[in-house]
């Protein structure tokens, strides 16, 4: 059909695998002469910083949009975990404080409370059989409510060094996000596990007759969605410091945001773990590089709305280029 | 797009000739279309960056972000700011954090990346500015946290220039209730209060409860409005209070910005009066804005604790500089701040932020 | 009234209509038939403004007529009614039929005539002999019900030409026949009709005229009584097919597999009582709603059980889930292709392996033994003879409906059933897969599964079966053995005074 050469490479340029990892690296590479600062390593670790615990909460909640669910609590979850992590090991008011098991006890907490919050979303998903986008939007209502209400919107400071330790350490984020990250790739492209995700996410009622447990499948997976979403918490809490009622309570957008750029479709179904990778970094690119730039959040803000646009119609082109062959 | 070059050599370039065919073009395409994008965007930042000129000499540069400009306080301390920069001749590179700490460590971060001379603050609250000034701290760049202190920690260097709010606060609600006591009966009072997370919502609601502690035979304070600073809270808050208490009258707001609220609830509950009218109730407020100064003009509002914002501005320029200087620079200045009112209006309406926002 | 001449069409290098010529006569009713993706579709949808011709023209009353749209179609009075129904199931009958363009007070302002809107809704649905009120909601009629309001909207935007197509798979027997009552009556009154369907006994029974398409281009177009059954279907095939159903290669053995006593479910079923034997073929008959659909999926654990016992080999597995009766077992073909059977959007190779997929596994972690799944989709795809062109990974929905139905066939046999409960297995796709489909029936039965044959199609119960049980009102009524097999036994026992509604 498309007869002119360069339509052609258009489109397989659209087709290609990693067209967003593509799209950071030409971006970059537009970007890096005008940028002051930009192309530089302590620039590079700062997106690095901003971008990792965000990259954890997307992961999870790409397992989540695989499944054909959505998980609009992440975010709060993020703050209600740094709040109980602030509640156990802080120095100045933790329960733990001073204590020398105060940091794995209140890393067991954080992950606990977020697994046992992301049960909440999967029971009331399967058992209950509460439109996901309800049942997590008013555990999102509820949740964060909690956090200000355990904290009277109060951040909680004194965090022990030894947790503290994680935010300031590059390498041990980045190891954290990055193990976790490879291992829900892992499980999704050669695991059971995986293959039932993605056939859930295509038809649930086809599944379930052939004999896929739908309901523990879908109710593990928004376990697991709040998991990360604690993971995340941790890395989030060590960043700044503090536990936070408010944390990370304006990413939910980066979140949705940068899994439907990564190619996840919020249909269910479809996505990869890798495209979320690219597209963490791509919002994270997009806003430093700005930020850099000296441009207000106002124009950021619409900037990476524009992005997310570009992504959604890149994907209904895609799919049309796909069915047309 | 000049003054902005300051990197010219990049380390993060990959090597496009390596891509495949189709790729390598599509890849030229998109760039050159980033290119064009970028350049808009730089001419933009350029337009907001005051220094047109190659400066002779080394030209300061200080990083200013503010955690929001949502309302006219907070934009009105910008300007200043700005102004006062300007007027030495100082370069800006500004941010803004909208209300979220984690993308405000990343922008102070990007300050220290771009190694600006230093830095104004308006952190988000008091401890999550805590990475973020040690990020500053590290790299040898002072940094003065406007109107918000930071709180302490250890080997944490800050500068903070801050309004005393539970002292203007104070002052404030004494004078109204010195008007009320001339009424010569009890007033039922209200108070509204801003988002607790927020040390300077505390610090007056502290204020606002210092006034009014043993003189209930004139002010007897039968509701606490929670608004969270959110206009739509504090008006329902408003409305639920005159609903049980249809006779309050005398109202104290954390925040000027919440009067729109509280001018439309009393509206409706048809209490809205001016000073000496038959029902007028009692109003005070704190910040000193745009609409508090048209209602103090109008007769409506009896008093609102100001900040002084331009002094808050200049002090905290001058401490950046005098650190630059190697000076010594306490770690707290205060802004005494004053009580405006109908008796001081003339005299003092000139250092009131409100008065020069509204005459624009 | 309406003149295709030398129409070309490709879709990327494939010929998918071979310089097709032919004419529809004001009054006639063309039959059009051929395998899937004999160029029937494609051929409708130029017609109908979808798809633009390579090559050709198609004339309308001698004028020259080339749609760019469905809307010009309409404009020109043609009407498509596709296989799926496109009516908005919560509005009611008459927002449907105006849907295009609702009748207004004062053409210039923006609010809906109603009185106008309901009378003239009322008018049509007698025309269509629907005894409903207007404001009838869509989703409260039946199939075949909707079918005929589709009909009316037809005559609402005064079609001259209507294109069927299959029209009749999800009808009834009975209203069926009022479709066909109906559409005898359009055709006395002048109207044009293009009937696609792989019915052919209704094609035969309603059309005058037969066009027969394969591989895109026409191998036949004659009046339809020079047609019979057998010359219809080697034409389609383009080979004799001397015998529908492949010979039976060994009898049933007497030794239980499935044993259903008195399973009941209030409202749905009662007192069901059969005994499935290794190897055996049991056919269930009856018509739509005598729950026939609802019985498997009790069986296989998809619908509650209120009474009775199911046992399969002797243990009793009535309250066991789905997923464990699969793991003893069972498997379950279900009617609706697309909404159970099938992840459309998923590859071959994921759907055909999604239910064995548990034991392809190479630790207890999860891990998936991926060379052995490989193999595994490789085998299936032999077994099943699926379409070699496709690719593993290619998603299943652009398979034809004959390879899908083998994906889902493949998906089930990976799994080595004993039981195997068949809905409808042959609805909707061509001769040739029918074929194969009824082969792997064999094969299975051959090989000591017990195999529960759902069809609406008495022939094919008849050819394959050999037992057949009568279903209706939610009861067994009658137990066929082969020495009786007869249509008329089967029909009466299903109908019985009447049938139910």
């Amino acid at each position: 059909m498309a007869s002119l050469p360069a339509l052609r490479l258009l489109k397989r340029a659209l087709l290609a695998d990693h067209l967003v990892l593509w799209l950071c690296l030409v971006y970059s590479a537009a970007l890096a002469p005008f940028t002051p600062g930009f192309a530089s390593w302590g620039n590079l670790q700062t997106i690095l910083a901003y971008a990792m615990p965000i990259l954890v909460v997307s992961v999870g909640l790409t397992l989540v949009l695989i499944v054909g669910g959505i998980d609009l609590s992440v975010t709060s979850i993020v703050a209600l975990a740094s709040v109980v992590g602030g509640k156990v090991m802080s120095a100045d008011e933790g329960w733990l404080a001073g204590h020398a098991l105060a940091v794995p006890a209140g890393l067991l907490a954080m992950l606990s409370v977020s697994a046992g919050l992301g049960a909440i979303n999967g029971l009331a998903v399967t058992a209950c059989r509460i439109p996901p986008f309800i049942a997590t939007l008013t555990t999102m209502m509820l949740v964060s409510g909690l956090a200000i209400w355990l904290t009277l919107s109060r951040k909680i400071g004194g965090l022990p060094p030894g947790f503290v330790r994680l935010g300031q350490e590059l390498w041990l984020a980045g190891m954290t996000a990055g193990v976790t990250t490879w291992l829900a790739h892992l499980a999704l492209s050669c695991t059971l596990y995986g293959k039932w995700l993605y056939a859930i996410g295509h038809n649930a009622r086809a599944a379930s007759v052939s004999g896929v447990p739908v309901a523990r499948v879908t109710f593990f997976t928004y376990v697991v969605s709040g998991w990360f979403a604690g993971l995340a918490a941790i890395l989030f809490t060590a960043g700044l410091e503090t536990g936070n009622p408010e944390m990370a309570r304006d990413n939910l957008l980066d979140v949705v945001g940068a899994v439907v750029i990564g190619g996840t479709s919020l249909y269910g179904g479809r996505g990869r773990v890798s495209g979320t990778v690219f597209g963490v970094l791509f919002l994270a690119l997009v806003d430093n590089s700005l930020n850099l730039l000296g441009l207000t959040f106002y124009t950021i803000t619409m900037v990476k709305g524009g992005a997310i646009l570009a992504a959604a119609l890149t994907d209904a082109l895609r799919n049309r280029l796909l069915t047309q062959e | 797009m000049k003054p902005l070059r300051r990197h010219p050599h990049s380390v993060l370039h990959p090597d496009p000739s390596r891509a495949a065919g189709p790729a390598r073009l599509a890849a030229r395409l998109t760039a050159s279309l980033l290119i064009a994008a970028c350049v808009v965007g730089c001419n933009k930042s350029d337009s907001t960056s005051p220094a047109g000129e190659e400066p002779a000499g080394k030209q300061l540069t200080v990083g200013v972000n503010f955690e929001t400009l949502q309302t006219e306080y907070w934009v009105a301390g910008f300007e200043a700011i700005k102004a006062e920069l300007k007027g030495r001749n100082i370069r800006i590179v500004e941010s803004i954090a909208d209300g979220d700490s984690n993308r405000q460590l990343q922008q102070v971060r990007t300050f220290v990346t771009r190694k600006v001379d230093g830095i104004i603050l308006v952190p988000k609250d008091a401890k999550t500015c805590i990475p973020a000034i040690k990020a500053a701290n590290e790299a040898g760049i002072p940094i003065v946290l406007f109107n918000r202190p930071a709180a302490e920690a250890q080997g944490v260097r800050s500068i903070a220039v801050v309004a005393d709010n539970r002292k203007l606060t104070r002052e404030t609600v004494e004078f109204m209730i010195g008007e009320a006591r001339k009424t010569g009966k009890q007033h039922k009072g209200l108070v509204i209060v801003g988002d607790l997370g927020d040390i300077n919502a505390i610090g007056r609601r502290e204020g606002f409860y210092d006034a009014v502690k043993g003189q209930e035979a004139v002010v007897n304070v039968v509701a606490e409005v929670p608004s969270e600073w959110n206009q739509e809270k504090a008006r329902s808050g408003v409305v639920n209070a005159l609903q049980a208490h249809p006779d309050i009258s005398f109202i104290f707001s954390s925040s000027d910005f919440l009067f729109p609220s509280v001018v439309a609830a009393l509206k409706s509950a048809n209490k809205y009066h001016k000073l000496g009218e038959l029902g007028h109730v009692i109003l005070g407020g704190f910040d000193g804005d745009a609409t508090a100064y048209q209602m103090l003009v109008d007769g409506y509002l009896d008093a609102t604790g100001v900040q002084d914002v331009y002094f808050e501005a200049e002090r905290s320029v001058q401490a950046l500089l005098d650190r630059l200087a190697g000076k010594e620079v306490p770690s707290l200045i205060r802004d005494p701040g004053f009580v405006i009112h109908q008796g001081n209006l003339e005299a003092k309406r000139e250092r009131m932020w409100g008065a020069q926002v509204g005459r624009k | 009234m309406i003149e295709f001449a030398h129409i070309e069409k490709s879709f990327f290098g494939v010929n998918v209509l071979k310089d097709v010529s032919l004419a529809v006569k004001p009054g006639q009713t063309v039959g059009l038939v051929g395998e899937n993706g004999a160029g029937k579709s494609t051929l409708m949808n130029i017609l109908g403004g979808n798809v633009r011709a390579d090559a050709g023209e198609m004339r309308l009353d001698g004028q020259p007529y080339a749609p760019d749209s469905p809307r010009d179609a309409e404009r020109a009075g043609i009407a498509f009614i596709h296989q799926e129904l496109n009516l908005f199931s919560t509005l009611s009958i008459a927002e449907n039929l105006f849907i295009g363009g609702f009748p207004r007070s004062r053409s210039w302002l923006p609010f809906i005539n109603r009185r106008q809107m309901l009378q003239r809704t009322r008018s049509l649905l007698a025309e269509v002999n629907l005894p409903h009120a207007p404001d009838t909601l869509i989703e409260r009629l039946s199939a075949g019900e909707r079918q005929l309001v589709e009909i009316a909207k037809a005559l609402a935007l005064d079609a001259r030409l209507i294109i069927l197509d299959e029209p009749t798979t999800s009808l009834t027997a009975r209203e069926t026949e009022r479709l066909f009552a109906i559409l005898a009556r359009l055709r006395a009154r002048g109207l044009s009709l293009i009937y696609i369907s792989h019915s052919l006994d209704h094609v035969l029974r309603l059309c005058d005229q037969i066009v027969v398409l394969r591989d895109g281009a026409v191998v036949a177009n004659e009046p339809a009584v020079r047609f019979a059954m057998d010359r219809l279907v080697s034409l389609m095939v383009g080979r004799e097919i001397t015998q529908l159903f492949p010979p039976r290669a060994a009898r049933p053995t007497k030794e239980v597999v499935l044993d259903v006593r008195d399973v009941a479910q209030p409202g749905i079923v009662r007192g069901i009582a059969f005994q499935l034997c290794r190897g055996e073929v049991l056919g269930l008959s009856g018509l739509m709603g005598a729950g026939r659909s609802e019985l498997a999926r009790i069986l296989f654990g998809l619908d509650p059980c209120a009474a009775g016992d199911i046992r399969l080999e002797g243990e009793s597995i009535r309250h066991l889930p789905a997923s464990e009766r699969i793991e003893r077992g069972l498997a379950f073909l279900t009617e609706d292709r697309r909404a159970e059977g099938l992840c459309p959007e998923a590859s071959i190779a994921d759907n055909v392996t999604l239910v064995a997929l548990p034991r392809l596994l190479r630790s207890w972690l999860g891990w998936l033994d991926r060379p052995r799944v490989a193999a595994e989709v490789r085998r299936m795809r032999e077994a099943v003879k699926l379409t070699p062109t496709a690719r593993d990974g290619q998603p299943v929905k652009t398979l034809s409906g004959g390879n899908q139905q083998k994906v889902v066939l493949a998906k089930w046999l990976l799994q080595e059933p004993k039981v195997f409960l068949l809905d409808e297995p042959t609805r909707g796709i061509d001769v040739g897969a029918r074929y194969e489909v009824y082969r792997l029936i064999r094969q299975l039965a051959a090989r000591g599964t017990g195999v529960l044959l759902i069809s609406s199609e008495v022939e094919e119960l008849l050819g394959m079966c050999d037992r057949i049980l009568v279903m209706r009102g939610g009861a067994i009524r009658d137990t066929i053995e082969p020495h009786e097999f007869d249509r008329e036994r089967i029909l009466r026992a299903a109908l019985h005074h009447g049938g139910l509604a």
